[in-house]
């Protein structure tokens, strides 16, 4: 008998409420899952629906209300701030829909940063690789304004495997791109998941982004349904609704 | 590797102008500090020589008895020049007449500082001279060889001492400026004292010891002779004291200086808190991801802690030499006109420009910071989640104690500090008032279609809280302006007014009875026109209330009355119906009230009163001659002595005094073209003292117009960081403004509504912060004019208007300036600007 492979997400009845001011708010219902080791995930879902909650719960940005969440074995919801910074510098990597890219430094600084925060030996040389992976070569020296929005995407992409994560987070990392860059920006983030075994975890409106991952799971009105194995392509129709 | 971060990030900021506002405030508060103080030093060590050549030193010791050798040799010791003066009164005799006069018998070091001036002419305006009479000679003051009959060359006996007249003294450097300087002067050698055989017992003595030296030695030496002084033999007289017409301004100026330079520090203040939120604002998102990436919180804080940092110092050191130059160049542009020390190196405006910039950028960016670094994570995926810390009272508190303890530490004057402080916190709170006003009056005009009144209106609403900060600092911006601005005015109309064209510059004193017509109608011929004629009669003050007052004379005779311990001498009585010019009653009632059967009225000067604990109601006993007169205080008067007009202790009723025979004082003033025909004039008149006070009033004069001058330096720089801390606020509001601006566009509003809506409400805010400055000006002047500078109380209601007109126009200008900078670029690069 072979070993399963490792659970790296770990969501145990995951609930966030906010206040507002008609009283408490869920925003996430108790929500349970795990994400195996080197797997791709897909959350979708309508605007609004929770999912980027949900993701910023999973990667240790914001704190669960109830439930418990492990990321690699360490349980983020008894962590405090400064806990889950260690985690994310150890394990996360990041990448976001607008890019987020430090404006005053260079497309390698920026690439360098978690490699420097994480204390790692020689970041300019991990970059240095990273940017000829992603095609960036020519445009170290450049700083985020001074390249096109793919060019700032594939910065973003190498700066979140510089410290070879365990797990990465994706937020619609092709939502503010043309299809030519979302594509040339998706082919390079599943190579160097498949290259590197990463965890995939993203939030996306694009079905066939989607689609590429393993697993698809839903969130609808704060509730996750798993719809991998859904043939049905009603869901994935609704969300082209959307 | 943060230590790295920190730079590349200050490096990569720093070139891409991310700083520059930050940087622009570091380096105005410290060029304007170290301008400012350097500048003033300078101009206050000049200023200070200056009044060192009006002691005749740097400082002097006073003393009626001999002072203890071991004294003298210890400044010797020290590196301390010295000099001595004798001085008593004494008869003079010539073969025919004889007259009252004040020896000065000095060593061969005096003066120290200053000139004499001497003559071959009596009257003439004399020349001056680093030499003094030789032994067994005399140098004499121009109406002695009136009184005496003496000729240059002639002889003159001095108690046993017969002296030989060699040359008219015309002036000693530390003459005073008093007009009763009763007895003319002698100037001979100390040697020669001995031989005159004068200072028997009960002689008047009064010894002038002359110390010259660094500032801190002298300081020093004063510390370790103080304790040994005894106050009713001896007194210290030091430039820093000087009571004289010159001593008053500048030190009137000095405390401009300081205010000048605490208000500009406060304007820095105000530019790094403008600065730092800003720099603040625009690092939410690197916090945020350096935060999601793993930073701990600790890293992040060491990483700006550090780029401020290296900001500050930068700011620092482009602000000293910056500060330099700038106070250079002005040295040498007024350098003809004014004696700045060029040469003098001060390193304390050095110091003082570091520990300002740094504790400016510290105490003003802690707040901002601590809000950076209280950012979440989780702003990358959510834009609208901002600084977790919010706590403007902690802000205000940060900001408040920051400028208090600077305007403390800097100035070293509590009372100056409260007094602006005070008036700050006033306005802050007047301010915050009107803002909310302001926004329940625009709730009611934005209302409507969108013109661009309304977006204007609507914008202020919306912005209430970002807008009262902004209203405050332009407000604070202008208030201090004003204060600077009306106070220059102030002064320098002040002093202008106390030497005005025409003051007279010839004293007459001893004018009898039947000889004041004469001397009016000799004068009328000549073309010249005579003063108010005073009578006076002298009487000795003996008793208050019945209790005896000490009379025995103790201190010097000759020198400012006002500085007197006592009055100890004969008093000058004079009588007038008129109060004087420049005198003002301040507690009680001009004599004119007085009637008949109440008491014999006398109005007393403040000082004098104060002196000699007088009171209203008081009743004072003069002898005058073989009488005794009582007169009861009925008012108290303030005087202003730098006017060098006559000016009396003692006014009495005419009433009073019509069985006694005055001699008249009165004053004239000649054109310096009909001086020489001054004495042909006087000859008649032989027994009438003329007193010439015209290189008095000059010199007084010249430092009032150097002072004035330097003080218009200081408004321009002050008003240059005014302008600049102005820029910088509409800079920095324009920025928040830049989101609403490219949304307005992108819906395609016309850019000339835009415009014209930014531009309404720059205005707006530019006229609400303009009046609330000008009615907080008047306050702060208010208690800065009684309470500090001793000045008469003025108000300002032409600014009421001219502020708001001239705050709506700089503030809407600049508004325009900045709109249209940022409307000029496209759309697209407006929305780009904003990631």
């Amino acid at each position: 008998m072979t070993d399963s492979p490792k659970v790296m997400i770990s969501a145990q009845n995951v609930t966030k409420t906010v206040e507002t001011s008609e009283g408490p708010l869920a925003i996430l219902q108790p929500i349970s899952f795990d994400v195996k080791q080197a797997e791709s995930v897909a959350i979708v879902g309508a605007s609004g629906s929770g999912k980027s909650t949900l993701l910023s719960l999973l990667a240790g940005l914001d704190e669960v209300s109830s439930g418990e969440i492990y990321l690699n074995n360490e349980a983020l919801h008894a962590m405090d701030e400064e806990q889950r910074a260690r985690v994310r510098g150890e394990h996360v990597g990041f990448i976001f829909q607008s890019f987020m890219l430090v404006q005053s430094l260079t497309a390698i600084e920026n690439v360098m940063l978690p490699a420097e925060i994480a204390g790692l030996d020689n970041p300019r040389q991990l970059a240095e690789e990273l940017m000829h992976k992603v095609g960036l070569d020519h445009r170290v020296t450049h700083y985020p304004n001074q390249l096109s929005g793919g060019e700032q995407q594939r910065v973003a992409i190498a700066r979140a495997f510089i410290t070879q994560p365990a797990i990465l987070f994706a937020d619609e990392p092709t939502g503010n791109l043309d299809s030519v860059n979302g594509e040339k920006i998706q082919s390079l983030l599943f190579e160097l998941n498949k290259t590197s075994s990463t965890t995939l975890v993203l939030v996306t409106h694009d079905n066939l982004l989607a689609r590429r991952c393993q697993r698809q799971l839903r969130m609808q009105a704060g509730e996750l349904t798993d719809i991998t194995n859904d043939s049905d392509d009603s869901n994935v129709e609704q969300l082209r609704v959307v | 590797m943060w230590i790295n971060l920190a730079w590349r990030l200050f490096k990569h900021e720093a070139r891409r102008g991310e700083l520059t506002v930050i940087l622009l405030a570091i380096v105005l508060s410290v060029a304007s500090v170290m301008s400012l103080s350097l500048f003033s030093e300078r101009l206050q060590s000049a200023l200070n020589e200056r009044s060192a050549q009006f002691l005749a030193a740097d400082s002097v010791l006073y003393s009626t008895q001999k002072v203890n050798p071991a004294w003298l040799e210890k400044a010797e010791g020290m590196g301390i020049n010295t000099a001595k003066q004798t001085r008593l009164q004494s008869m003079a005799f010539s073969d025919e007449n004889m007259s009252l006069v004040t020896l000065r018998a000095s060593n061969d070091r005096y003066p120290l500082k200053g000139d004499i001036r001497i003559s071959e002419q009596p009257f003439a305006p004399g020349e001056i001279t680093d030499t003094l009479p030789n032994p067994g000679e005399v140098w004499i003051e121009s109406q002695l060889f009136e009184t005496l009959g003496v000729e240059l060359g002639g002889f003159i006996d001095v108690g046993d001492a017969r002296l030989k007249v060699t040359k008219v003294l015309i002036e000693l450097p530390d003459g005073g400026f008093s007009v009763f300087a009763i007895n003319p002067r002698i100037l001979m050698r100390l040697e020669d004292l001995p031989s005159a055989n004068i200072q028997g017992p009960g002689a008047r003595v009064w010894n002038a010891h002359y110390f010259t030296g660094e500032k801190d030695v002298i300081e020093s030496y004063y510390e370790w002779l103080e304790p040994q002084l005894e106050n009713d033999i001896h007194e210290w007289s030091s430039v820093d004291d000087a009571e004289s017409g010159i001593g008053n301004s500048v030190a009137r100026a000095e405390q401009f200086f300081l205010l000048a330079s605490l208000l500009a520090i406060v304007l820095a203040s105000v530019a790094i808190a403008v600065a730092a939120q800003r720099y603040s604002q625009r690092h939410y998102d690197p916090v945020a991801i350096f935060k999601t990436l793993g930073a701990s919180k600790s890293l992040v804080q060491k990483v700006y802690l550090l780029q401020v940092l290296f900001v500050t110092l930068l700011g620092i050191f482009i602000g000293c030499v910056i500060g330099f130059v700038i106070q250079q160049v002005v040295v040498w542009a007024i350098a003809d006109q004014v004696p700045v020390a060029v040469q003098a190196w001060f390193w304390g405006p050095v110091w003082i420009a570091i520990f300002t910039g740094l504790v400016c950028a510290v105490l003003f960016s802690v707040y901002p910071l601590m809000r950076l670094f209280s950012v979440p994570p989780l702003r990358v995926l959510r834009k609208d989640l901002g600084a977790q810390l919010s706590s403007k009272s902690l802000q205000f508190l940060a900001s408040a104690v920051g400028i208090f303890s600077l305007m403390w530490v800097y100035s070293g004057n509590l009372k100056m500090s409260f007094i602006l402080f005070g008036s700050g916190v006033l306005l802050v709170a007047a301010l915050l008032v009107v803002t909310f006003g302001l926004i329940a009056l625009g709730r009611r005009l934005g209302q409507g279609r969108m013109g661009p009144w309304q977006l204007a209106w609507a914008r202020i609403k919306r912005r209430a809280m970002d807008n009262s900060v902004q209203l405050i600092s332009f407000a604070v911006t202008i208030m201090l302006l004003l204060i600077v601005l009306v106070m220059r005015n102030d002064m320098i109309q002040q002093w202008k007014d106390q030497l005005p064209e025409g003051t007279p510059n010839y004293f007459m004193i001893n004018i009898s009875h039947d000889q004041a017509p004469e001397i009016q109608k000799s004068f009328e011929d000549n073309g010249l026109t005579l003063e108010q004629f005073y009578p006076v009669v002298r009487g000795r003050f003996v008793a208050v209330n019945g209790e005896r007052v000490r009379t025995s004379v103790a201190k010097n005779d000759e020198d400012e009355q006002a500085q007197r311990d006592g009055l100890g001498r004969e008093a000058n009585l004079t009588w007038s119906l008129e109060l004087q010019y420049q005198n003002e009653i301040v507690e009680g009632e001009w004599l004119t009230t007085w009637q008949e059967g109440e008491p014999a009225p006398v109005s007393v000067e403040k000082e004098a009163a104060k002196r000699m604990d007088i009171n209203m109601g008081d009743v004072l006993t003069f002898n005058i001659g073989s009488e005794v007169v009582d007169v009861t205080v009925t008012s108290i008067r303030e005087v202003n002595w730098q006017t060098l007009q006559p000016n009396f202790f003692f006014v009495l009723h005419p009433k009073a005094m019509e069985n006694y025979i005055p001699t008249y004082i009165t004053s004239f003033n000649v054109p310096v073209s009909m001086k020489p025909e001054v004495p042909r004039i006087m000859a008649p008149f032989g027994t009438v003292s003329l007193i010439d006070v015209d290189s008095r009033i000059e010199r007084v004069r010249e430092v009032i117009d150097q002072v004035s001058l330097a003080v218009e330096f200081i408004l321009v720089l002050v008003l240059v960081a005014g302008a600049l801390v102005l820029i910088a606020q509409v800079q920095a509001s324009m920025d928040e403004r830049q989101q609403e601006l490219a949304i307005l566009r992108t819906l395609g509003a016309k850019g000339h509504i835009i415009r014209a809506s930014v531009v309404f409400e720059f205005i707006i805010l530019g006229m609400v912060a303009g009046f609330m400055a000008a009615l907080a000006n008047e306050v702060t002047l208010y208690f800065l004019q009684t309470e500090l500078f001793q000045m008469k109380v003025s108000f300002h209601y032409e600014y009421w208007v001219i502020a708001p007109l001239v705050g709506a126009a700089v503030v809407g200008v600049l508004g325009a300036l900045s709109c249209w900078r940022l409307l000029s670029l496209n759309t697209t690069k407006l929305l780009r600007q904003m990631v």
